[in-house]
């Protein structure tokens, strides 16, 4: 151009690509494309499951854990412990954003691949895990937020003004039909090469908990019965072996989100999130986020190895003094890198895991043996045995309870375990939090129902 | 032939400036009523026949024209005034020049006098106050900061806001003025409305400051040295609690904590009995006297700091040749610890005239910065460090070291208490080794070509090469001073950015008759290319060796980017009779930047001038000497929007299968590929007054300016897995009137002149997105709404209308269930009986209602004085120090006037301040009217003293001049404000970074006036001497 100075550029010189940056012009046409994509897709777990996500902070919202503290706007974290949010609160708003945000990296690729000209198979395998992620996400969202504007592709600003809150049941059925495709179409664990895929298993464990959130019993029964029968997975045989960093995507996991410790790669940070702000000997950064609750630790019955596995009791400062904050150690990396005065943490986070299943088996059967899995696995003695503590959890229904406390503790059940089995509001209220029916949903974001006030709040806020 | 001519006789004379002795070259000597005449030659001589009893005319452009009769001299010797006030002065326009009288738009021009004594590194930050209309505020004092100027009000929500800078004819966005050494500037000239703008096509919208660089005259060489030392000093501190009331605080703090978190607890209750969060040291309670005053950390970071300027210029010429050879070296110590600012710049102009059709001319210039730079990021940067920190801490602890967070100190029992706060502030100067280098260089190569008499073609290239690199070392556990004890880390960024501009244009400038002609057409085509690398290492083995050599890398990146452009261009200036004006222009630019359904746009202008004082029924009244009326329409662009914009951009997501790590693509903004330009079309009237002899000047103008195509970051709903689309579609207004006054008091041995300016603009938005759903960005608290019918950015928030008293209090108005004695008073704006978030409100804007500026200026021989007031009225402030300071916070220090908080029903304080607590429940963290402060002030800006030693003293030395100046900046600010200084803002003019591909976040530009803790603007005295040779 400057040598044609006096006589003009041609218009090309205005037609710049971006240098560092790929184009979405040309993409989403290949296999390798949808690799790409699809493992973006994944990639939307780190923010869905991240420390400070929504799922994290419905143990704020249960018995488990609070607060002191912390980084960052105090008011709106504390918030969820005290049940008293605002439809202003950030924290719920980032939440509405990081869930939408996943749903679309998910629509995305089921929307671009229906007319990729990609073999069928491989179609129809990349659709059955976005379809199992989508379900997932649903799940979780309907129990937060109750009634939700259902998407399912890629929408325009214009097309998404349209979109309302659609009811429970619809927001259920949709979850149904994605998790029953993928429990169809996914291949077995063992099928499975890369780890961390979702499996056929995951699928029907979580459609078991779809089925008995729905208090369909028979339903969640049988399936959670075909992954038991499918043997793909057992109980590790110690408790405390399913928490040390190395061991990933074990027998027990069922579905497990992959983290890669150190610099460059997608570590995890449930260690540092968790661990108590500026402690200075357990990690160079401290979130402060799910510090335990003394009612949490309390739960445990005495013997009962998995309280040590799951919590510190505090920590003993650089000069000796012990700290007694407790916070969960579950997701703990001592020899994780540190760059920046973060962790870079190696651990995987388990979504789904057997004794879940098991759990829930006996939730769905009313058979105590399943129960009983579990807590042999714990060395503790089995519900209906001597020793059992039958004057605290007289039925199978309190121990069943009481057990997914202990042994899925701060792993973000709790809250759900409770409002499924309608035993939020008397258990939360008991331990004096101010809990009313409706504050059992937390409340559409105020931003979201400016930008379409024909969005309806949820009531109570 | 006239008969008379014939008849006439020989006269002679010599024309002299009558403020400097020396001869006037060219000055036009015309007998009056004829076109008879000639000019002065290069020693001001002149001979010429004139008639009897003939007048003559003296005229020259910069001086005040002359008439003499000749009577019966034959000499005729004359001294003419020179008159910056002249209607025949020039003022720089785009692509070219134009006469004062022939103006039609809205400009202001301002010459090197007028900044020449102000020390300032970045000539924009010398005439604040001064330009109605333009708003010039210095947001941090740190040296070398560039001020944020806005031109008649904001303009845009989500673009840029920098107004274009112009350079020897570049024309830059976000161009850092810094890289100019002001003395080598000749003149600044900022064109206000839309259709000075529109030449400038999409560019144009926020104004435009065109900068001029000096070219030598035709005459004898002058040589001109300076040098200035300057003293800088914080004079206007923060007034924070001292350790005694420190204490109090934090132990009332825990302990209204500690009693209000369930029944039978008092405030007795000894740590034992308490969770961590309530505990308090027991040197609090036992021996809280060993702390005395404490610590005066803002003592700790501020310092008196000198600067030193030195600069020596060469310039002069031949007819054919002119020249201008400068250097200058400025060495300045900030007044923040560690920080400097160096800068070293060379400039060599030439100009050469080849043949009587040719000539060429070459601009080169170089600047070097090295500097450091901490505490303008605000938050837990070093400036609001040193605010925030507790003052029962020592700077230094007993072993040298800098923290309580030294396990072998004694200070360490402290570290027990989490909520105790010192991320010391030397820990970022002292640990942190680090240093910015910037090296700019710009050229111009220009070649005039007289095709044919009034037909001149000129071709440029400009080119602009800026390279900076930084450096950083963080040392090893940084002496425990730090938030946490972290490792050696070692940081290198480099960055690259080449802007070349080839420019053609034909301009033609004829006389027919009555009828005055300039056209012009010109042809432009601009690219810059940014590139960015960084990278950073750690695993140091010792703080020995700090390149990264040393350490082993483990992060890095490079980013390029680029934009182009293309320009038409023209424009046409008709006159009658030099006294009725015409203007119109047009310019066409495509853009790399927009969108490919929007690649081109047109940006039309016309402007009228009628010269009313020229006309017969005006020229006998002797009152007015200039009345000049003008009006103008044009429509200007603003294209600061990201380099990729209207592109959907795909962004990394990997993810890891069991250890293999995986790649991921996911879009990272929704494409639009309309995106474009926002267009801003302004209607101006403007009059010129001048009266009594040209003693009193006076420019009132008043302009509406819409933009619209307003670029947002429309909110989406975020169904879209979007937040927003960078879409336009908004629309907002700005109307506004100015006023200058300037005014020649006294003239004669004694001379006294006085400057005035008032500035009002009113700012509303008239539209947003879909519904127009407003705009809410909160950052830290602090929450800026935008929605229609209001101006951009209310802050918005809560009322508090004190503190409740007692019980008493509460149970008789609406109140949050939480609140008990000593909570503030939220006030239930929408009187429904509750305190919901529905009783948010407006709380303050920015924006002032006017601001203003005086400047008196007196001279008696050589001595001159002169002083300038500045002043805001009627904004409000945001202080988010108040997050830190005004409310409980995690321990840290607070403002002296918090500890008049309520205590108890007997002493309940100052009505202001509700009692502390580690665990507030109510909104007492909310963003509220307790956080908004008048922003109004008035500033003692400038007080300067000079003195020209007198001729005689100099006549046997080899000195043509000399004077010596004292010259004060921010002499004295009158304010309420809490922090440092009301122009303080924390966040910037919104601008985009070059290598950033698309926007996201908030347009810091929507914060302003949010002051998280800036830097302090000192107050700066220098002693200097300029001498010419």
């Amino acid at each position: 151009c400057l040598s044609v100075m006096a006589f003009g550029c041609k218009e090309d010189f205005l037609e710049l690509a971006p240098i560092s940056n790929s184009n979405a012009n040309n993409f989403y046409k290949t296999r390798e494309d949808f690799d790409l994509a699809s493992n973006a897709a994944y990639a939307t777990l780190y923010t869905v499951y991240a420390p400070e996500s929504s799922v994290s902070y419905t143990e704020q919202l249960s018995d488990n854990a609070t607060l002191y503290n912390v980084a960052g706007i105090q008011a709106d974290r504390w918030a969820f412990k005290d049940y008293s949010l605002r439809t202003s609160n950030v924290e719920v708003y980032r939440f509405w954003q990081e869930n939408y945000r996943a749903l679309f990296s998910i629509n995305i690729v089921l929307d671009k691949i229906e007319t990729a000209s990609v073999d069928e198979a491989y179609k129809e395998q990349v659709k059955a895990q976005m379809r199992f992620l989508r379900g997932l996400y649903y799940f979780n969202m309907v129990q937060l937020w109750g009634d939700l504007p259902l998407v399912t592709k890629p929408l325009s600003a214009e097309e998404s003004y349209k979109v309302l809150r659609s009811p429970v049941a619809d927001v259920y059925k949709l979850i149904t039909e994605d998790l029953e495709y993928a429990a169809e179409k996914l291949p077995l664990a063992s099928a499975i090469t890369a780890p961390g895929k979702a499996s056929k298993g995951a699928a029907q464990t979580l459609l078991g908990k779809v089925y008995l959130t729905q208090k369909n019993k028979t339903a969640a029964a049988q399936i959670l019965q075909e992954v038991v029968n499918s043997k793909q997975y057992e109980l590790l045989p110690s408790y405390a072996s399913l928490w040390v960093v190395t061991n990933k995507n074990t027998k027990e996991s069922i579905f497990e989100i992959q983290y890669k410790g150190g610099a460059g790669n997608p570590y995890s940070n449930y260690w540092t999130a968790f661990a108590p702000t500026e402690n200075f000997v357990l990690t160079q950064f401290g979130g402060g986020m799910n510090q335990v609750t003394d009612d949490l630790y309390n739960e445990y019955e005495p013997g009962d190895p998995r309280r040590d596995a799951s919590i510190s009791t505090g920590y003993t400062n650089k000069v000796g003094t012990f700290i007694p904050i407790k916070f969960p150690i579950k997701w703990m990396d001592r020899t994780a890198q540190v760059v920046g005065g973060r962790e870079l943490s190696n651990n995987n986070f388990m979504v789904l895991r057997y004794a879940d299943v098991l759990l829930m088996l006996a939730e769905a059967t009313g058979d105590a043996n399943f129960l009983n899995q579990v807590r042999t696995r714990a060395g503790l003695p089995a519900f209906g045995a001597a020793g059992y503590p039958t004057d605290k959890y007289p039925t199978l229904e309190l121990a069943i309870e009481h057990e997914r406390r202990v042994e899925l503790a701060l792993e973000f059940h709790r809250w759900f375990d409770l409002k499924r089995t309608d035993r939020a509001l008397p258990v939360l209220t008991a331990k004096g939090k101010a809990v009313t029916p409706q504050k059992l949903l937390i409340p559409i974001p105020e931003i979201v129902r400016q930008q379409n006030p024909a969005i309806a709040q949820n009531e109570g806020y | 032939v006239d008969f008379a001519f014939a008849q006439g006789r020989a006269i002679s004379g010599k024309v002299t400036s009558k403020e400097e002795g020396g001869a006037l070259p060219g000055v036009s000597v015309l007998v009056k009523g004829t076109t008879n005449g000639t000019i002065t030659n290069t020693d001001g001589n002149y001979q010429l026949n004139v008639p009897d009893n003939a007048t003559l005319v003296f005229s020259f452009i910069g001086f005040t024209s002359q008439e003499v009769a000749v009577g019966n001299r034959t000499t005729v010797d004359v001294a003419l005034l020179p008159d910056a006030k002249a209607l025949s002065e020039v003022v720089v326009i785009g692509y070219g020049t134009q006469t004062k009288r022939a103006v039609t738009g809205s400009v202001a021009s301002v010459g090197y006098d007028k900044f020449k004594d102000r020390s300032f590194s970045n000539v924009t930050q010398a005439l604040a106050g001064e330009l109605p209309g333009v708003n010039i505020t210095q947001a941090q004092g740190a040296p070398g900061q560039s001020p944020i100027i806005r031109i008649r009000g904001i303009s845009s929500i989500t673009a840029g806001t920098n107004p274009l800078y112009v350079v020897d004819g570049l024309p830059m966005e976000n161009f850092n003025l810094n890289n100019i050494n002001p003395q080598d500037i000749e003149s600044v000239e900022v064109l206000k409305d839309a259709s000075s703008a529109a030449i400038y096509g999409s560019r144009g919208a926020n104004g435009v400051v065109i900068i001029t660089t000096k070219l030598g005259k035709v005459g004898k060489t002058s040589i001109n040295a300076s040098y200035e030392f300057g003293q800088q000093e914080v004079t206007r501190k923060i007034d924070l609690m001292d350790a005694q009331q420190f204490v109090n605080y934090y132990v009332d703090a825990h302990n209204n904590a500690w009693t209000a978190s369930g029944p039978g607890r008092l405030a007795s209750d000894p740590n034992s009995v308490r969770p961590t969060q309530f505990r308090i040291p027991e040197d609090f309670v036992t021996n809280p006297q060993q702390f005395g005053k404490g610590t005066d950390w803002q003592d700790v970071m501020y310092r008196t700091a000198p600067s030193h300027n030195t600069q020596l210029s060469v310039s002069g010429g031949t007819d054919k040749t002119q020249f201008l050879f400068s250097g200058a070296y400025l060495n300045q110590e900030a007044v923040l610890d560690r920080n400097y600012y160096k800068r070293l710049s060379l400039r060599t102009n030439i100009k050469q005239t080849i043949s009587e059709k040719i000539a060429i001319g070459v601009n080169l210039a170089f600047t070097g910065i090295y500097d450091r730079t901490d505490g303008t990021q605000g938050k837990s940067d070093v400036v609001s460090l040193g605010v925030q920190s507790d003052p029962i801490f020592p700077v230094y602890n007993e072993l040298g070291n800098l923290g309580f967070k030294d396990p072998n100190s004694t200070w360490y029992r402290f570290a027990t208490y989490t909520d105790l706060q010192l991320w010391h502030p030397y820990s970022l100067t002292r640990e942190i080794a680090k240093q910015n280098k910037s090296f700019n260089t710009m050229g111009t190569a220009y070649l005039e070509y007289n095709i044919i008499k009034d037909l001149k073609f000129r071709t440029s290239i400009n080119g602009n090469l800026y390279n900076t690199r930084y450096n950083a070392y963080q040392n090893k556990d940084m002496k425990f001073g730090y938030s946490s004890a972290l490792a050696a880390r070692g940081d290198v960024n480099n960055s690259f950015m080449l802007n070349w501009l080839t420019e053609n244009t034909l301009t033609y400038d004829r006389h027919f008759g009555s009828h005055g002609v300039t056209a012009l057409v010109g042809y432009t085509a601009q690219k810059q290319r940014d590139e960015y690398s960084s990278v950073t290492a750690g695993n140091f083995p010792n703080d020995l060796v700090q390149t990264l050599n040393a350490g082993t890398v483990n992060g890095g990146t490079s980013l390029a980017s680029e934009w182009s452009m293309l320009s038409y261009l023209a424009r046409v200036n008709y006159n009658f009779l030099d006294r009725y004006f015409l203007t119109g222009t047009i310019r066409r630019d495509g853009s790399s930047r927009f969108g490919t359904n929007t690649k081109w746009g047109y940006f039309p202008s016309v402007s009228a001038g009628w010269l009313v004082s020229d006309e017969n029924f005006l020229k006998n009244v002797t009152l007015i000497n200039n009345l000049k009326l003008r009006a103008s329409y044009g429509v200007a662009g603003n294209n600061q929007i990201p380099n990729y914009g209207p592109i959907g951009l795909l962004g990394n997501q990997n993810y890891v299968y069991g250890n293999n790590l995986a790649n991921g693509l996911n879009v990272t903004n929704i494409a639009n590929q309309d995106l474009k330009w926002e267009k801003t079309t302004q209607l101006n009237f403007g009059v010129d007054v001048g009266l009594l002899s040209n003693r009193l000047n006076l420019t009132a103008e008043v302009y509406s300016s819409t933009t619209n195509d307003l670029l947002l970051f429309v909110p989406v709903p975020d169904l879209t897995g979007f937040s927003t689309q960078l879409t336009n579609i908004g629309k907002m207004r700005n109307r506004g009137f100015e006023f200058g006054l300037n005014s020649r008091n006294l003239v004669g041995n004694f001379n006294w002149t006085t400057d005035f300016n008032l500035s009002v603009n009113r700012n509303k938005v008239l539209q947003l997105g879909p519904g127009n759903a407003p705009i809410v960005y909160t950052d830290f608290v602090v929450t800026v709404k935008t929605e229609v019918g209001q101006p951009l950015s209310n802050y918005y928030g809560y009322v508090f209308d004190g503190v409740y008293k007692n019980q008493a209090e509460i149970d008789a108005s609406p109140h949050d269930p939480t609140t008990t004695p000593g909570d503030p008073i939220v006030r239930d704006v929408n009187g429904d009986g509750k305190i919901t978030e529905a009783d948010r409100t407006t709380i303050g804007n920015y924006q002032p209602n006017f601001t203003s500026g005086l400047t008196n200026s007196f001279s008696y021989k050589g001595v001159e004085l002169s002083f300038m007031l500045q002043g805001s009225f009627g904004g409000e402030i945001a202080n988010q120090l108040i997050r830190y300071n005004g409310i409980w916070n995690g321990g840290r220090n607070a403002y002296a006037e918090v500890a008049n908080y309520w205590k108890s029903e007997s002493e309940p304080g100052d009505g202001k301040h509700f009692k502390p607590t580690v665990a507030p429940k109510g909104l007492q963290e909310k963003f509220s009217s307790y956080w908004v402060e008048d922003g109004s002030f008035v500033r003692i800006k400038n007080v300067r003293v000079s003195y020209a030693l007198p001729s005689n003293l100099l006549t046997r030395l080899p000195v043509k001049s000399a004077r010596i100046f004292l010259n004060a900046e921010n002499v004295h600010l009158f304010s309420k404000y809490l922090n440092y200084d009301p122009e303080n803002t924390t966040y910037p003019a919104t601008t985009y970074s070059p290598t950033a591909t698309s926007a996201s976040g908030i347009p810091s530009g929507t914060m302003l006036g949010v002051d998280y803790g800036s830097y302090p603007v000192p107050r700066i005295v220098t002693l200097g001497a300029r001498f010419e040779f």
